[in-house]
Order: C-alpha cells, then sequence, then structure tokens
C-alpha cells in the first residue's frame, strides 16, 4: 500500500488523525474474524436454502385456505352421499352375474330398466353360465339347448 | 528438500472458488479483510458495541453482491464501499435513535494525562469532523489516509473519475483543517 505522497494530511491534522486512526485500528482488532465468518457463512447458507412455502405464506392466508379446503371437502361428501343411491339402481344390472337367484324375467325387467333390452337367449346364456337354471320356462330351456348344441356344432 | 510453499490465493481465486459453491473460499475472504473493513468503519465513527454487526452485516452483503462484481476495483476497495453504504444506512437510525459513540481510554497511561486527554479531543474532535464530511469526501479521505490506496483504485471501488476523487480528498482535508482549527 502506497502513502500519501503529493497530498500529506497538513501538520494540524496529522496528530489527531493518527489518535483516532489508532483508535479505530483498537477497535478493529477487538473483532473476532472467526466469528464474523462463521455468521456470515450461516447466513448465506439460510439464505440459499429454499424456504418451505408455508412459512413464506402469511398465517392469515394459511387460515383462509385451509378453510376453504374444509368446505370444498365437505361439499364433495355430501355430493357424493347424494349421488350414491342413483348409482348403485343404475348399476344394478351389472351385478346381475352374481345374482343368480333372479329368474329369466327379473332378468329381463333388471335389463330393460337398465335400458339394455336383450332376446331371451342372450338371458339365458348369462343365467347358464352362473349355472342357474331354476325358474326357467321350458321354451326358455329349449332355447338354451338350441343355442348350446349350435355352440357346440 | 523442504516442503514447497503453499501458494497464498488471490481475492479472485477465492471469489471464484466462492461463487463454485465452496464456503471456505468466504471463511478465508472474510479472515483476510475483516481487520481493514473494520478499521474502516471504525474511523467513520462505528460505535465498538456496532463494529462486528456492522462488518457482519458489510461481508454479507458483499457476498450477496459477488456476483455483480466485475473487479473493476480490488475486493477490498469494493468491499469497502460497501462499508460505506451500510454505515450510511445505520447513520439515519442511530439520528432517529440518537446515540451516542462511546470510545474507551487507549491512550497509554504512562504518559503525560494532559497530553491524552489533548490527544483524545483531537481524536474525537476530528472523528466528528469526518461524520460530518459528505459521503464521497469522508470516504474518499478514508480510502487514501487510512488504507493508502491510489486515487485511481479509489475512482474504480466508488464509481467516479479519478479527479472527482482527488477533488473529494482536498475538499475533505480542508474541510477538516476549519474544523480542528
Amino acid at each position: 500500500m502506497d502513502r500519501m505522497t503529493d497530498d500529506e494530511l497538513p501538520p494540524e491534522i496529522e496528530a489527531a488523525w493518527k489518535a483516532l486512526d489508532a483508535r479505530a485500528a483498537a477497535g478493529a482488532a477487538r473483532v473476532d474474524a472467526e466469528a464474523v465468518a462463521r455468521e456470515v457463512v450461516a447466513r448465506l447458507r439460510r439464505e440459499e436454502q429454499p424456504r418451505a412455502w408455508w412459512l413464506v405464506v402469511p398465517p392469515a392466508v394459511l387460515r383462509v385456505a385451509a378453510a376453504v379446503a374444509l368446505v370444498a371437502a365437505a361439499g364433495v361428501v355430501v355430493t357424493v352421499s347424494r349421488e350414491r343411491p342413483a348409482r348403485q339402481s343404475a348399476s344394478l344390472p351389472l351385478a346381475i352375474p352374481s345374482a343368480d337367484s333372479l329368474d329369466a324375467s327379473e332378468l329381463e325387467q333388471a335389463l330393460q330398466a337398465a335400458g339394455q333390452v336383450r332376446p331371451v337367449e342372450d338371458t339365458t346364456a348369462a343365467a347358464t353360465s352362473e349355472g342357474s337354471m331354476a325358474g326357467l320356462s321350458e321354451r326358455q330351456l329349449e332355447t338354451l339347448l338350441a343355442s348350446m348344441k349350435g355352440a357346440e356344432g | 528438500m523442504g516442503a514447497p510453499a503453499l501458494a497464498v490465493p488471490a481475492d479472485g481465486d477465492l471469489i471464484a472458488r466462492y461463487l463454485g459453491g465452496e464456503e471456505e473460499a468466504a471463511t478465508e475472504l472474510v479472515r483476510r479483510h475483516t481487520a481493514a473493513l473494520a478499521r474502516y468503519l471504525a474511523a467513520q465513527g462505528v460505535p465498538d458495541g456496532e463494529l462486528e454487526d456492522l462488518t457482519q452485516e458489510t461481508f454479507f452483503k458483499a457476498f450477496r453482491a459477488l456476483g455483480s462484481y466485475r473487479g473493476g476495483a480490488a475486493f477490498r476497495t469494493w468491499l469497502l464501499a460497501i462499508g460505506g453504504n451500510v454505515v450510511k444506512d445505520r447513520r439515519r437510525r442511530w439520528k432517529r435513535e440518537r446515540v451516542l459513540a462511546l470510545t474507551p481510554d487507549l491512550e497509554d497511561p504512562s504518559g503525560d494525562p494532559a497530553q491524552h486527554a489533548e490527544a483524545r479531543w483531537a481524536a474525537d474532535r476530528l472523528e466528528e469532523g469526518i461524520a460530518h464530511l459528505a459521503r464521497l469526501q469522508r470516504e474518499v479521505f478514508l480510502m487514501r489516509a487510512q488504507q493508502g490506496l491510489e486515487y485511481g483504485e479509489i475512482a474504480a471501488g466508488l464509481g467516479i473519475s479519478e479527479g472527482a476523487a482527488r477533488v473529494h480528498y482536498h475538499h475533505a482535508v480542508k474541510r477538516l483543517k476549519a474544523w480542528i482549527g
């Protein structure tokens, strides 16, 4: 470091400046460079870490968001519970293959209710696959037998 | 054959290493420049109780802005300029809170008490005078008188022309002389 050459301090300032600078140097000597370094690095590290969004969002906004979420969830629950009975009745025909207690006419009615009216032959075939032929009429049994023969042939 | 001497990395290397994610480089830069920075801040009238805090604050701001450091001035000069800004901001708070700096008696107790008192008075008076200088005058004066920097370097650090740095220095000295006299 070069000291001043062309512009030295005037003597009336020089002594006071030396005393002041000595005081500044003594104060600086009491600053713990290691502690400063530790704290600066820790602060930089803290700043680099992405903050969790729930720490950034103000608590009031969080409370409002939580209330909205609760209301929406309650709405979904109510809607689902209202729709469930209708869905169950609509899906009844889909449960028919396992409902082997139904006779052919009941099967037909059920299919009609679902808008899927099928010929009697189809219904008997479905009933056959489930192994329940009790309650089928003679004509239905004949049709079934004929269809089975046809399938074998 | 002795062990080869370890090369001391330049500030520029440490800066590049820090920007590359090496924390230890930041620690080394702080170790290297703390004394000069704290002395510079102390001469600007920062009270002892706040010196470490402001030193830390200056380094923190410097590292945060390191991406914009272009190397036009030395890292230390750039750091001192940031320190000047930190002091300027803190001065506003001091004015609001009317904080009075309490400076300890550091004179040699073995000397003449009257001489010590006079020296302390003169130092206090000069410190007041420095605090009353315009900001650029104060910073140029301290960078020149305390840190021994060339005008070109001061100019690069403060973003002014070399001629302006000279003018600020001479105005500062003139005003301090009038203040003391």
